[in-house]
């Protein structure tokens, strides 16, 4: 995929996808970053999506939702998608409207989230 | 027309720090980042500017999708009404939501991209939540967050 159609830059870690959130996530971005991994998905043939949202600092009820729904289409895809790094007042935020972010393997950190990419 | 909405839909922009219209999606992510520049400024724990910048956040979505052009007023509220908080009040002279218990309640959403959790998050996130509404008049929603001491 071009360059330039990439919201995110994503690095490739053996058979896995990383993708380094280093932006502030709003409607359309996080739209565009979905298409992205998609196409990376199908292109790369990956075992795993790792978003790493250390520099998130705001996930609200769309984004949470785009990112389900990415995470459920990567399964469909054959693709497990781990999420690492919320932040503290991320967790509490979306913990506290309910929001479980269904579909995603959750990981501490990038170590953990490579772990979990091979556990059974 | 409901006199209390009334009220709320003319309240002056003067009276308010920020006022953000919200009619394009990208008005969406000015709103939140607004709301998160007062509630720094006013000392909020990061648990709480966040907590803030995310329900501004939906209310500010709520208005693109359902009822734009609308707008998002944001102040600090003054020292000397009882310590310091930030009030948002998100206005619009949309379609009105006809039942205010209904989308109220988690999960219930008209949108096929949603999850339905928008406003009754807000309501547990913020300290306090008021909607006024009337179909065919508009909605206000009016919430408030404190700071809270440690």
């Amino acid at each position: 995929m071009a360059f330039k159609e990439r919201v995110v830059p994503t690095i490739r870690i053996g058979d896995s996808l990383l993708v380094p959130i280093q932006i502030d996530l709003d409607d359309k971005t996080v739209e565009q970053l979905q298409t992205q991994l998609l196409a990376e998905i199908q292109e790369h043939r990956v075992r795993a999506v790792i978003l790493d949202v250390r520099m998130v600092e705001v996930i609200d009820s769309y984004i949470s939702y785009t990112l389900t729904e990415t995470a459920a289409m990567a399964h469909l895809m054959g693709c497990r998608t781990v999420i690492c790094g919320i932040q503290p007042p991320v967790a509490l935020t979306l913990a506290q409207m309910g929001i479980e972010l269904q579909g995603f393997l959750v990981a501490r950190d990038l170590e953990h989230a490579m772990g979990l990419v091979y556990s059974p | 027309m409901d006199g209390k909405l009334r009220e709320l839909l003319d309240i002056p922009e003067n009276d308010f720090d920020v006022v953000v219209r919200i009619s394009r999606e990208e008005d969406i992510a000015i709103a939140r980042q607004m709301a998160k520049q007062l509630a720094q400024e006013l000392g909020f724990s990061l648990a709480d500017v966040t907590k803030v910048a995310t329900a501004v956040s939906e209310l500010a979505r709520n208005i693109y999708r359902y009822a734009q052009p609308g707008k998002i007023m944001i102040r600090k509220r003054p020292e000397e009404s009882g310590g310091p908080a930030i009030q948002v009040v998100a206005a619009d002279r949309g379609p009105g939501i006809e039942s205010v218990e209904r989308v109220l309640t988690k999960g219930y959403t008209t949108h096929e991209r949603s999850l339905g959790i928008g406003l009754s998050g807000i309501r547990r996130l913020m300290d306090f939540c008021e909607i006024a509404s009337e179909v065919g008049t508009g909605t206000v929603v009016r919430v408030e967050k404190r700071r809270r001491k440690f």
